[in-house]
């Protein structure tokens, strides 16, 4: 996948036209948050106490735990679905625990996708659903137009193509795009995602993750998503929270998240498969770096240690591109494998 | 929209895992009390057996060892139309009382209306002790539910229904319909819970808008209910796929894990309320 991210100017386009929080506060700061659910009734469960969560301007965070960790409970904080029983959540200035404040500003600014958005599409064509937003927020004809068009463009719908479409008619990523046009439409400053590549094909999976990287790099939109794949992670975050037994356990940027590998798999978590490669490599003997959290990172330090060794005429170069590539093509469309040290002592001894 | 949590005011149809004695009943047994506790129950006319009802009631909720509050939290919506219902039992019901009781009070009829309110000491009796008798059906049946598993009612039923097979009554497939509709309750909730969510999100508002606008109201319910539908019938498909994989044919040959046993102490809780059902039958009320 492209980086788009390297080339982002920060702070550009949408976030400096509206009204920006106090510069330095983070947009969504979450504090020391508590959340039982059927709270007073003997069925009460707790599935939150004491999560903390942050995400600055223009950021991509990811969420990541265990099922039933609370990262659903976590995200619908985000957005004001819940209000805090207990702890802080503030979302660009606005205090949720404040009965005075309007949820519904709110939920305009931060978009929540949630899981399987898909079935919440309800109008027969697709230009009608993405509208739904856009016409609750009381906007006239062209605006909504506009905006259907934008949301549509941002998720990479031909507006033409696709607007008079059947809604139930539509294949399941595409049905998922339509939903997440429909939160966009409503042009919010933040978009949360609750597991966004969830039972989609490879192809849709990839499709998805280049939007949001095109939707942080060209419209300035700050991304949170939940996730179980640590690749999608490795790629698309900056900063990675990990959420477990209910609350916040290990939280920073990627390389400093998955450096703890022991840690996340104490927690039932993982890192990326190139993260246990290189481990695993190092096992048997390799000088590689062990914080590398993507296919091209990987491919880079691999060149490098490998580069060493053919100047010692220990390998060839057609080996060396030979590895190089099998990592790389390996990115998205491999089946989850597991590389263990016995795979790798045929290529790389 | 603040509350977005349903299942913690449906409180109807739960089950709470305990190990009281009525927990541990067969549920025949509960399944027959109950036909027995609702004959008393709806033959109670006077104020003395309907306070005795609900004494039972409440003592019936102890000994299933159940928290009393939530018991009676899913009660709570039903007061309005208990209101509704005493205060026209109390206006109207007089005015048709045969049993020539003596009249409380009347209203002086307004001019251009021939037409007056009576309440008789046989319609306040009737009224108050309907009151009392609606509240002892909702908890008694709310007990059975809170303790018995939604399995263990419909085994019971299509055990209890078996001998009328030989009439034609397809005791089965009416268990299998019930249990089926009984598991799907708490799902559909979440998944009502879930879309509602996700129309929130996306700006639609579930707040009032007046009481009386219903066609707005109505208009509201779209997003949710067509979602709600497509995911019906999306889960009724897979059902029925995985009902066919596993070739199942009504009530062929079926065994169970754990088949119901009626014990003795089954036997005694049937006794003592028929006993009791008689008694509230028998004894000559005073009021």
């Amino acid at each position: 996948m492209r980086r788009v991210r390297d080339a982002e100017a920060p702070g550009s386009t949408a976030g400096a036209a509206l009204d920006a929080p106090l510069s330095g506060e983070p947009l969504i700061v979450v504090r020391d948050l508590w959340h039982t659910y059927l709270l007073g009734t003997p069925l009460e469960s707790v599935a939150l106490r004491g999560a903390t969560f942050e995400l600055a301007a223009g950021e991509v965070a990811a969420i990541i735990g265990h099922t039933g960790s609370g990262k659903s409970t976590l995200v619908q904080h985000l957005n004001g679905l819940y209000r805090p029983q207990r702890g802080t959540v503030r979302v660009l200035g606005r205090d949720l625990g404040d009965a005075a404040t309007d949820l519904r500003a709110v939920r305009r600014e931060v978009g929540l996708v949630v899981q399987f958005p898909e079935h919440q599409l309800f109008e027969p064509t697709v230009g009608d659903d993405i509208a739904f937003g856009p016409r609750k927020q009381g906007h006239d004809r062209p605006e909504v137009r506009r905006r259907v068009q934008t949301g549509m463009a941002m998720v990479g719908l031909g507006f033409e193509e696709f607007k008079d479409r059947y809604t139930f008619g539509l294949s399941g990523g595409e049905m998922r795009r339509v939903a997440i046009a429909g939160v966009l439409a409503m042009e919010p400053r933040v978009l949360v995602l609750d597991e966004p590549t969830a039972g989609l094909d490879p192809r849709g999976r990839t499709e998805l993750l280049d939007t949001l990287l095109r939707l942080r790099a060209e419209h300035g939109i700050a991304i949170v998503f939940v996730s179980h794949d640590m690749e999608e992670v490795a790629e698309l975050a900056d900063r990675v929270w990990v959420i477990a037994g209910a609350m916040t356990a290990l939280s920073g940027t990627v390389r400093e998240v998955f450096r703890r590998a022991d840690e996340l798999r104490g927690l039932g978590l993982g890192v990326p498969q190139v993260t246990r490669l290189m481990y695993a490599l190092r096992a048997a003997g390799l000088d590689v770096p062990t914080d590398v959290v993507t296919v091209d990172e990987a491919e880079v330090a691999l060149a490098r240690v490998l580069g060493d060794r053919a100047g010692r005429g220990d390998a060839g170069d057609g080996e060396r591109r030979g590895l190089a590539y099998d990592a790389g093509s390996g990115s998205h469309i491999k089946p989850r494998g597991h590389f263990g040290p016995n795979d790798l002592a045929g290529s790389v001894g | 929209m603040e509350g977005t949590e349903f299942l913690r005011d449906v409180t109807v149809g739960q089950y709470l895992p305990g190990t009281s004695v009525t927990h541990r009943l067969d549920a025949r047994a509960k399944l027959v009390a109950l036909v027995l506790l609702i004959w008393a129950i709806t033959s109670a006319t006077a104020y003395a057996a309907g306070a005795v009802l609900v004494l039972t009631m409440l003592g019936l909720i102890v000994v299933s060892r159940l928290p009393v509050g939530y018991v009676l939290r899913g009660i709570r919506p039903i007061l309005p139309v208990l209101a509704v219902f005493l205060v026209f039992q109390l206006l109207f019901a007089g005015n048709y009382d045969p049993s020539g009781s003596p009249i409380l009070w009347t209203s002086s009829a307004p001019e251009p209306f021939p037409f007056r309110f009576t309440i008789t000491e046989q319609s306040l009796r009737l009224s108050i002790v309907s009151i009392a008798r609606l509240l002892c059906l909702l908890i008694v049946t709310s007990v059975l539910t809170f303790t018995t598993t939604t399995t263990g009612l419909t085994h019971g039923l299509e055990s209890l229904l078996a001998p009328l097979r030989r009439v034609g009554v397809p005791a089965h497939e009416l268990a299998m319909m019930l249990a089926i509709a009984l598991r799907f309750v708490p799902t559909l909730a979440e998944e009502l819970e879930r879309i509602i969510k996700a129309q929130a999100s996306r700006g639609a508002d579930f707040g009032r808008p007046g009481r009386f606008a219903f066609i707005r109201r109505a208009r509201m319910l779209i997003p949710i209910v067509v979602p709600l539908f497509i995911s019906v019938f999306r889960r009724a498909e897979d059902l029925v796929l995985a009902m066919e994989a596993r070739c199942y044919v009504a009530g062929a040959g079926r065994t169970r894990l754990s088949p119901l046993r009626m014990r003795p102490l089954d036997w005694a809780v049937l006794l003592v309320v028929a006993a009791y059902v008689l008694l509230m039958r028998l004894i000559p009320w005073p009021v």
